[in-house]
């Protein structure tokens, strides 16, 4: 150890080998409390630290927690600092004065004295309890320890012309830790580092064993040679196994993946919302939308009403000639899609209240569609979005524009319309827009079609593609509606939610299906491409507020979008919503869909490495017996140690790859293409068809090229690699998406030939199909239909709902719809000849 | 001054005209008048005018008397021969309210906009003065003049024409300068250094009524500076200042009380409801009143009376005139004369009375029923079309490319129009020249509604100054015609830059200002339209551009963690890797260790000493070590 000038990681790697035992039993007895303690039934934290409070802590009872204390830390960041810090020192320690008086020290005194000196101090001088836990005691201990050996040596470093003792550089490392890193026992560390000091002077040399006893239990138990200072089993060599048991890892990946995804309901890995951009102050105005105002909703309700069976022009007409008379700038704008053989054709028609002051530089929109999502008419969200603009008109402090907008329906009339505001339209089915104004900054549509009081609101806010709003915005919304309004909101069709753990797993898991499925689920979703935050608002339930108490969070939400200096950019883009006040953030979630996405990428990398060697004797014998082509190597086996290097055959796996990869198109292709009526049953033969397809393929590829066992793991392994890079490329993206297919896709990871069993690969290939994306989507969707009770619905969700996903989600979701048309099974399936 | 006299039909100048004339006699003089003209709506344009002038001989002299010193001073210093200073807020709404106010020569873009004729022998001393006259009238005006820099100045070679009359000896060194700053937001803080330049100081005649919480509740407003020399025909030259403030005004809401300005719901029986439909019960009611007339006075919209005559002006001038129909009520106060001009019943102007008694004027509610029912043309001249419409917008989305569009119109049935669009951008709006393209779309002739690609015809001539990174922006000057009832639609593609840490301003995520582009729309020269035009202006609104911006607070917490992590985990590593060991008997002992050493000695000693004395008693001995162990 001594003199290393430079840090090589050769050195560093046989560095960590050669710990000592009872620095390895230490850190591996952090590591496994630390594990011990993620979950949530036992609280080990409270069981082992050193709660000051309790009386008992000099009692049999409660004295463990003298010595338990540094071994049990708060969270993974604290176990990992010190421990890194830890270790060296520990090793040092260990190597100097022996495994067994380093595990007598630091069972016996140098734990025991500060936790003592620390206990009397907060409870007799100090007179708090502040139970403290983990090893950063011992950190500071040991290196006092060897700051007082320095002092020996070297007993000044010279800053400028002061001469600074050595010994003080734990006092300033106390102080310096202290003040930078947050809750921090400053008083526990200090009594760590004068328990160091005493020892470096040696005054604490009393309590170490004795030498000769010390030797008579080694010689006695034959200690050195049954548990040797530096053991034979190096952690490489385990290392080195695992290396020949990658499912494991892929299985460890998985599992740990999915747990943590259930555990991010729970207070510790989640939460609480606030609000991020200080402009909004949300709910801090007051609103005036009322009085006289209702008289007027009342009127536009009724006007509105007798428009509901004319047609989109004369609607348009009449609405024109109230904007015109409110002194509104109207425009209008003609669009036509043509989507599976339907066109969707309509007319929008929109107001701009020029901010009184403002210069056309930023707008908020208000859309107000004339039928909602589900086709219902909105008769109370338009009466309520034009009595709310007539208000409006009469405010001068707007800075930003406001544009009321009623598409005829919710889905492809926002999309036409901001389609043309960002000039990415097609100008040949979607008009221009006539007049524009400035940049959006937010929007807030209103989808009001029951005509009863309502309860609270609902707020929706995923958008295409499973991109999502500015969280302050909903943030905003629901702090209003709360903290202003009285009325309660919602999210996720989540209208009682006890904010328990069950509650919240539902909600995010909602949240995530809708955000996998990445389809338009309001006005609002449109908008979210553009980087325009925009949410729905939806009244629901039965209570006592009535439209003006929408009006008025409706006002209250645009006052605060109206204070904004910036865009919306200080919150979160990328969160998972559990309750409307509790968010996990993408730091927190994403490690779980790339756990998932990693175990494809371990176990492509470990089949590659594996396929680089020529097969063992013991595990091919069988096979070979039964396959040709591979007498050749039957000369070099048994007696080999080390497998031999062969040559890759990578023709037949790469092009089977490329093919079956570009084989996708054709399936996207036809969905784009085919008229709506067509779709279902398309849906229903693509997925007959990619269950089929896979065991045609591998059928036709043994019968004509009959592969080696190395090709067949050269496919797999590149199939998954594919498939682990989308995964992990789409989690930054679509978190719910990847994950939500890489959980489908898990079982890929474990697929290999059963030459001996045949049985478990049908089952394997049965499973397989089971949870082929098709049959799962079908499933649902009949599922739904039961659950629902009406078959129209059904349908419905068969045959729009997952191809709309399709075709939105676009490329990504192709390139992962790809790998499971057909490919994957190839290896479940490669055991067919052998029969 | 001379197209003055040629302009004999537009109402606004045949008093200008006459007032011009009448001025002319005295070297030193000063005139104000406030101009009211009722627009469609419910809004009013008010257009305060206050000129006042100085014989150049003794402003050379230091001699001002209603020339203001502080800005004089500043004009010397600095070698201008001719200001325009402008400060806006708001948007002209052509569609209802028409052709702007004197042309729209007396307007800027949003914000702040100054240009000025300097005089110099070269660019770096030109480059000079520049400096000194934008952070003198920075510090005079209140207005962050002084980050008009060099990336924000441009020198336009086809838009502006001086508007003074130089003489042709000085003319050889004047150069222009012109900056914008968009996103200056015009306040009060402006408005009070304005009013102290007049003479009256805002204390009586018109200007005691200008209010800051009015005017910058205006739906647009801007005030003005135009210095500069003037030499009537076979008199002596005269450096001449006018200040101009015009605003429009939403009568509802000027007329809102200043202590109570939240527009609460009116009480319901003060709605005025459509009662003809069906539906209408006490408490439903389809409004109606939004755009009637409402009646107003001059107190009520300005939030303070009129405090008389400024007595330092010229007692021939009217003051204040409105412009409405003859049909139209206007009362005012006791004593005041009224004036009309003959051939122009729509223009009538009041002379005050030489006390200080306020003056009021007031328009009565116009009972759109009843016996005599008044329709709009009771209520408001119809404002005159104007010349040009232009709209100007960005395109696209995304943090790598944009576009911007300018839709410019020609309502003119018959008349062609010839216009210099000039747009200063920022550097950091790499703009594509290339990509220049002017479509036009024609609603009357034989091709109406078809769009057609003509860029030859329309774009006449182009000026293009590129950008240089950080150091100027792009000047682009396009010549175009348009011919009648025609649309063209000028586009443009640009990439985005990304800026330095440090470039982006405080508030990075709201995006950049542009600023607007000014189209001077030239006199036609053809003599078969009536009409001799003279130079008009007209400025789009400004731009917000948005940038990539990145997470400033990013850096920082990478910083501060990997700074924690370092010290606390790679120093102790690498100390222990890097630390020379020595053996334990080499290095100084202290203390215990010493102690027990000396001990240990002594020990000897005593132990040597006892084995002379005593002879070998090997029993002792031992006992001795064994305890020195």
């Amino acid at each position: 150890m001594p003199n290393v000038q430079s840090f090589s990681s050769l050195r560093a790697r046989s560095y960590v080998f050669r710990l000592p035992l009872f620095t390895r039993l230490m850190v591996s007895a952090i590591v496994v409390l630390w594990l011990v303690g993620i979950q949530s039934a036992w609280d080990l934290r409270k069981w082992g630290c050193l709660d000051t409070e309790r009386d008992e802590l000099f009692h049999r009872t409660d004295a463990y927690r003298m010595n338990t204390f540094p071994l049990i830390h708060l969270n993974l960041l604290h176990a990992l600092l010190n421990l890194l810090a830890l270790t060296p020192l520990l090793e040092r320690f260990e190597s100097e004065y022996g495994t067994l008086t380093s595990a007598a020290m630091f069972f016996g005194p140098l734990t025991t004295i500060p936790a003592i000196a620390y206990v009397v101090l907060e409870r007799v001088i100090f007179r708090v309890n502040t139970p403290v836990m983990g090893a950063s005691m011992w950190v500071f201990l040991l290196l006092s320890v060897e700051a007082m050996r320095t002092y020996k040596i070297n007993p000044y470093f010279i800053i400028g012309t002061v001469q600074v003792p050595t010994w003080t550089t734990p006092l300033v490392m106390a102080f310096v830790t202290a003040a930078l890193i947050p809750s921090t026992s400053f008083l526990g560390h200090l009594c760590g580092i004068c328990t160091g000091y005493l020892f470096g002077l040696g005054y604490l040399k009393f309590t170490a064993p004795p030498e000769k006893i010390l030797r008579w239990i080694e010689g006695k138990l034959n200690l050195l040679g049954r548990l040797p200072h530096y053991p034979r089993r190096s952690l490489w060599a385990a290392a080195r196994s695992c290396r020949r048991r990658p499912p494991y890892i892929s299985l460890l990946l998985i599992v740990v993946g999915v747990a943590w995804l259930f555990m991010l309901p729970l207070n510790d890995y989640s939460r609480r919302t606030y609000i991020s951009e200080n402009a909004l102050l949300p709910g801090q105005v007051h609103t005036y939308f009322g009085g006289s105002d209702q008289n007027v909703l009342r009127a536009y309700r009724h006007e509105v009403g007798a428009l509901e069976n004319k047609t989109n022009t004369e609607v348009n007409d009449k609405l024109e000639h109230m904007f015109r008379s409110m002194g509104l700038k109207v425009g209008r704008q003609n669009y036509t899609y043509t989507t599976s053989g339907n066109t969707v054709a309509g007319e929008n028609v929109y107001a701009i209240l020029q901010a009184p002051r403002g210069d056309a530089t930023e707008a908020i929109v208000l859309v107000a569609a004339w039928r909602n999502v589900k086709g219902e008419f909105n008769r109370n969200g338009l009466a309520v979005a034009l009595a709310l603009t007539r208000y409006f008109k009469r405010w001068s402090l707007w800075s930003k524009d406001i544009i009321l907008v009623v598409p005829p329906d919710s889905r492809a009339g926002t999309q036409a319309w901001v389609d043309a505001y960002h000039d990415s339209h097609d100008s040949r089915r979607v008009a221009d827009l006539p007049i524009k104004s400035g940049a959006l900054q937010g929007a807030l549509a209103i989808d009001y079609p029951q005509e009863e009081r309502f309860e609270g609101v609902h707020i929706v806010y995923d958008g295409i593609n499973g991109q999502l709003p500015n969280l302050d915005l909903i943030n905003s919304v629901t702090n209003i509606a709360s903290g202003q309004m009285g009325m309660g909101s919602s999210i996720q069709h989540m209208f009682h939610h006890n904010d328990q753990y069950r509650d919240r797993l539902t909600c995010m898991l909602r949240g995530m299906v809708n955000q996998g499925l990445g389809h338009a689920v309001g006005p609002h979703s449109s908008f979210i491409p553009y980087h325009v935050d925009a949410i729905t608002i939806q009244p629901v339930g039965q209570g006592w507020h009535d439209e003006m108490g929408l009006g008025r969070l409706v006002e209250g939400t645009f006052r605060s979008l109206n204070n904004l200096l910036e865009h919306l950019h200080q919150s979160f883009f990328f969160y998972l919503l559990m309750q409307k006040e509790r968010f996990v953030s993408i730091g927190t979630y994403l490690p779980s869909a790339m756990l998932i996405a990693a175990n494809f990428t371990i176990t492509a990398i470990a089949l590659w490495v594996k396929t680089g060697y020529a097969p063992k004797t013991k595990e091919t014998k069988d096979v070979k017996e039964k396959k040709e082509g591979t007498d050749s190597k039957k000369v070099d086996q048994k007696t080999e140690e080390t497998p031999a290097a062969v040559e890759r055959e990578l023709y037949l796996p790469l092009s089977l790859v490329t093919g079956c990869q570009f084989l996708g198109f054709v399936p996207l292709f036809v969905f784009n293409h085919a008229p709506a009526s067509l779709l279902a049953p398309l849906f229903v033969v693509v997925t007959l068809l990619s269950l089929v397809l896979p065991h045609a393929l591998s059928f036709f590829l043994v019968t004509t090229y009959k592969p080696t066992h190395q090709q067949y793991q050269l496919i797999t392994s590149f199939f998954l690699l594919l498939l682990g890079m989308f995964l992990s490329t789409l989690a930054t993206l679509n978190f719910s998406l990847a994950f939500l297919v890489g959980l489908l896709a898990t079982p890929l990871t474990f697929v290999r030939p059963f030459p001996k069993l045949p049985a478990a690969g049908y089952a394997y290939s049965a499973l397989l199909s089971v949870l082929n994306p098709g049959v799962v989507v079908l499933s649902a969707a009949v599922a739904a239909t039961t659950l629902q009770g009406s078959s129209g619905l059904g349908l419905g969700v068969v045959g729009v709902t997952p191809w709309e996903a399709v075709q939105k989600t676009g490329s990504s979701r192709r390139s992962i719809r790809l790998n499971r048309v057909a490919p994957p099974h190839l290896g479940a399936n490669l055991r067919m000849p052998s029969l | 001054m001379q197209s003055f006299s040629l302009s004999s039909l537009v109402p606004l100048l045949t008093f200008l005209v006459s007032f011009v004339v009448a001025s002319a006699a005295p070297a030193a003089d000063y005139h104000e008048q406030l101009n009211l003209k009722p627009l469609p709506q419910n809004s009013l344009l008010a257009s305060f005018n206050f000129r006042s002038n100085t014989s150049l001989p003794e402003f050379e002299a230091h001699n001002f008397r209603f020339f203001p010193r502080s800005l004089g001073q500043i004009l010397q210093h600095a070698g201008t021969r001719e200001l325009h200073l402008r400060f806006s807020l708001g948007r002209w709404d052509a569609e209802t309210w028409g052709a702007r106010p004197w042309d729209g020569t007396k307007e800027g873009g949003t914000g702040v906009e100054l240009w000025a004729w300097l005089e110099a022998e070269s660019d770096d001393e030109v480059d000079h003065k520049w400096l000194t006259l934008t952070n003198a009238l920075s510090g005079l005006f209140c207005a962050s003049l002084n980050f008009i820099d060099s990336t924000r100045t441009t020198r336009p070679v086809m838009s502006f024409r001086p508007e003074g009359d130089h003489p042709n000896t000085t003319m050889a060194n004047m150069h222009l300068l012109h900056g914008v700053l968009p996103r200056e937001v015009v306040c009060t803080e402006n408005l009070t250094p304005f009013l102290k330049l007049l003479p009256c100081k805002g204390k009586a005649g018109i200007s005691s009524l200008l209010d800051g919480h009015k005017l910058f509740d205006a739906s647009w407003q801007s005030m003005a500076i135009d210095v500069k020399p003037v030499c009537p025909a076979g008199e002596e030259c005269v450096l001449q200042i006018e200040q101009t403030i015009d605003m429009v005004l939403d009568i509802e809401r000027s007329k809102r009380p200043r202590d109570n300005p939240i527009p609460r719901p009116p009480p319901s029986h003060e709605l005025k409801c459509n009662t003809t439909k069906p539906y209408h019960a006490d408490d439903t009611c389809f409004p109606t009143d939004s755009l009637n007339a409402q009646e107003w006075n001059l107190n009520q919209i300005f939030g303070k009376p009129m405090l008389g005559n400024c007595p330092l002006t010229n007692p021939k001038t009217p003051p204040v005139c409105i412009q409405a129909p003859h049909t139209r009520d206007v009362f005012t106060s006791m004593g005041v004369e009224e004036l009309t001009e003959p051939g122009n019943e729509n223009q009538r102007c009041y002379l005050l009375p030489s006390n200080d008694e306020e003056f009021h004027l007031s328009l009565p509610f116009m009972p759109r029923d009843g016996d005599r029912p008044k329709t709009d043309a009771d209520e408001f001249v119809q404002p005159a079309t104007p010349l040009l419409y232009a709209e100007r917008s960005l395109t696209g989305h995304g943090q790598e490319h944009g576009g911007v569009q300018a839709i410019l119109t020609n309502p003119s049935p018959d008349a062609e129009v010839e216009f210099v669009y000039m747009e200063s951008l920022p550097w950091f709006m790499r703009i594509y020249l290339h990509t220049l393209k002017a479509r036009i779309s024609h609603r009357t002739g034989s091709d109406a509604g078809q769009t057609l690609r003509d860029d030859d015809d329309v774009i006449k001539e182009i000026y293009y100054r590129p950008f240089l990174d950080r150091q100027r922006g792009t000047q682009l000057e396009i010549r175009m015609k348009i011919p009648p009832g025609s649309t063209v639609f000028m586009a443009y593609d640009f990439e985005k830059t990304i800026l330095r840490y440090t470039e982006y301003p405080p508030d990075a995520n709201r995006g950049f200002d542009v600023a607007a582009a000014v189209i001077t729309i030239l006199p036609s020269n053809s003599t078969t339209t009536t009409t001799a035009r003279r130079t008009s202006n007209l400025r789009t609104t400004s731009m917000l551009l948005n940038l990539p911006t990145p997470d400033f607070s990013m850096p920082y917490n990478v910083i501060i963690f990997t700074s924690t992590c370092i010290a606390l985990a790679f120093g102790g590593l690498y100390n222990i890797l890097v630390r020379r060991f020595v053996g334990r008997d080499e290095g100084p002992e202290v203390s215990l260790v010493k102690l027990r050493r000396r001990l240990q000695e002594a020990v000897q000693k005593v132990k040597a000493r006892a084995m002379e004395r005593l002879g070998a008693a090997g029993k002792e001995a031992k006992k001795v070590e064994g305890k020195s162990d």
